[in-house]
């Protein structure tokens, strides 16, 4: 962890607006055991623009915490502030409508639907938000050629290699121009040099657009070239900062 | 085309390549397909005879009949004659002459005689015509047709050796089979023999009348109810006939539902089908989500897939009901004895709406089958999916 300071709380780390604003967070699974407490009194914050890492061991809650940070699970307590919008209190479907526009997803496993092709993965956000399959596909078509995947628009998610599949995830999160881009371990199931090229590309992207961008990895190397990384750990998370001379 | 839709389709076409869902898909389609053609075969069938009562009814009853409100004659036939000659389209106006009497085998003595109900035929006006009798009175009397029958009227005349029944002996000019519109008892007579036997010399206990148009029938009542008045009651052939008529409707209901069971029981096949879907399917659910679909959204994906099964199986089963029905009709491939039916085969015929009513419930069963898992998968944790498919 060198070239990073650690703090016990990251809200001193705060100076832009907030993207995130996370406080007070527990989450317990109940499923046919007994329940599960993944976390409790978790508190998280990251400044707009910011490119941050979450590392930590296997369980502590990382992809949990993604989760609830894009509103497609929901805490059990505490408060989620997302771009100066509240999710506690809002409707499943403007959760939903909200995180169609502005919250983008990438997972470990891509996760593209093996039954559609490449061009129709990344033209789903935009299905989903109402504009019409010519127009969803022809701008599904323009944001796979900027990332050089064009030519294999027409196949099957199944076709393609796992750097591909996951250049396509990418292309599909970043479909609608979200503001908040969540990515759970994208490069967990690649070999090195993917592994390698599709962090590049994460960067660059935030570079071009200056989202805000959380990416959960195991791979210090890569958590080493954000702006900030944040330890988690069966006590709570603990946030280090960047040192300006190393920026 | 809705992006729940083209997900749905692209589910059902995608299923294919999966060996136990698509022997799933198959099964819930066929058991539509199947139960769809079951009951556009059945209702054929029923439809082939239920057309050919209808139109003997059409040909053989009275399109309007006029008798009193009260009492058995009518007070003015004259009146009543006239209203109904002035209507536009009509055929032909005829008394209406009903009674009791006892049939005989005119040539054979020592045959149990049989009681009937006789009644005039308005196509018989004169004595010219014989007598028409059902296949039971004719074999009860041991005639058939050309043979001679004797009716002895419940009215009696003064005699010189008494009162005496007032009879007629009348030619058996057809003897009925197999028709659902002939009561066992009833013999159709000409109006002048019916006169006779009622001892009706004038007048009559109600008139009847024939129309170009039976299907204009009831404007025609409102209009001679309005000159008659409430004196008169009018009645058209649907009302003359409409116990036979609601056992027609009743007895094509019945069959609907007892046959229709078997689409229920398809329903069963595309509630696993789509919960099954639903479970393999998980994951993308939950990516669905995190892409933005709203709750709602996600049911409605399950909802198409059961209304595409439902769509592919109704029509399935529709072209194959209908063909079959047709092809069973047309090449007469249902024999039956003509001595006891008047027909050579078994008739189908394919009515659109009925057609249509099935195809409408199949769809709406497929669609219904389809909400429960819909609305387990609008109710799915996202994130859990998402978590536990890696």
């Amino acid at each position: 962890m060198t070239g990073f300071e650690t703090r016990t709380s990251n809200a001193e780390a705060v100076n832009a607006p907030l993207a995130i604003r996370a406080e007070d967070l527990s989450k317990i699974y109940t499923g046919e055991g007994a329940p599960v407490t993944v976390f409790s009194g978790l508190s998280f914050a990251v400044e707009e623009g910011v490119l941050a890492a979450v590392m930590g061991p296997s369980g502590v809650g990382k992809s949990t915490l993604l989760h609830l940070l894009g509103g497609i699970d929901r805490p059990d307590s505490g408060h989620v502030e997302i771009l100066g919008a509240s999710l506690d209190g809002m409707r499943p479907r403007d959760r939903a409508r909200f995180r169609n526009e502005n919250v983008g997803f990438v997972f470990q496993f891509h996760h593209l639907l093996p039954e559609f092709t490449a061009e129709e993965n990344v033209a789903f956000p935009h299905r989903i938000a109402g504009v019409p399959e010519r127009e969803a596909r022809r701008r599904a078509r323009a944001r796979l050629a900027r990332g050089g995947r064009a030519a294999r628009g027409h196949h099957g998610a199944r076709a393609l290699s796992g750097g591909e599949q996951q250049r396509v995830a990418i292309a599909r999160a970043l479909a609608r121009g979200p503001r908040l881009l969540l990515a759970d371990e994208p490069t967990g199931n690649l070999d090195a040099a993917a592994a390698h090229s599709v962090f590049e590309l994460l960067r660059e992207l935030h570079r071009e657009r200056r989202m805000t961008t959380v990416v959960v990895t195991h791979n210090p190397d890569l958590a080493a070239r954000c702006d900030r990384l944040f330890a988690m750990s069966r006590e709570g998370i603990a946030a280090s900062v960047r040192l300006p001379e190393r920026g | 085309m809705r992006f729940e839709t083209a997900v749905a389709l692209r589910y059902l076409a995608a299923s294919r390549r999966r060996a136990h869902v698509a022997l799933v898909a198959f099964i819930s389609i066929a058991g539509l397909a199947v139960g769809v053609l079951a009951l556009v075969v059945s209702l054929a069938l029923l439809s082939g005879f239920q057309d050919r009562i209808r139109r003997q009814m059409m040909e053989r009853t009275a399109h309007l009949r006029v008798s009193p409100a009260r009492g058995a004659r009518l007070a003015e036939p004259e009146k009543v004659r006239a209203a109904l000659e002035k209507l536009p389209g009509v055929q032909r106006v005829s008394p209406a002459i009903e009674g009791r009497a006892w049939a005989f085998n005119a040539a054979v003595p020592g045959v149990v005689p049989v009681p009937v109900r006789y009644r005039s035929a308005a196509d018989r006006p004169s004595a010219a015509h014989g007598a028409v009798i059902s296949g039971a009175i004719a074999a009860r009397l041991h005639v058939q047709a050309g043979d001679e029958i004797r009716l002895a009227s419940s009215r009696t005349r003064l005699s010189p050796i008494g009162l005496l029944p007032v009879t007629a002996v009348v030619p058996v000019d057809e003897v009925r089979l197999g028709s659902a519109l002939d009561k066992p008892g009833e013999v159709e007579v000409s109006v002048e023999t019916a006169r006779v036997l009622s001892d009706t010399a004038t007048g009559a206990g109600a008139y009847e009348a024939r129309l170009e148009r039976p299907a204009e029938a009831e404007r025609a009542a409102r209009a001679v109810q309005a000159a008659l008045g409430p004196s008169y009651r009018v009645e058209t052939w649907r009302e003359l006939n409409g116990p036979l008529a609601f056992a027609l409707r009743l007895e094509k209901a019945v069959i609907f539902f007892t046959v229709g069971l078997i689409i229920l029981v398809a329903a069963l096949n595309i509630v696993s089908n789509i919960a099954m879907t639903v479970i393999e399917k998980k994951r993308d659910l939950g990516v669905f989500t995190a892409m933005g679909a709203a709750p709602a959204s996600l049911e409605r994906i399950y909802l198409a897939l059961g209304a595409a099964i439902g769509a592919v199986g109704t029509v399935a089963g529709i072209v194959l009901g209908a063909g079959i029905s047709i092809a069973l009709d047309r090449y007469g491939v249902v024999p039956l004895p003509s001595d006891v039916y008047m027909l050579s085969h078994v008739p189908f015929a394919v009515h659109p709406v009925e057609v249509a009513v099935i195809g409408a419930f199949a769809f709406a069963t497929a669609v219904a089958a389809a909400v429960l898992p819909a609305r387990a998968a609008a109710r799915l944790a996202p994130g859990e999916a998402i978590r536990l498919s890696r």
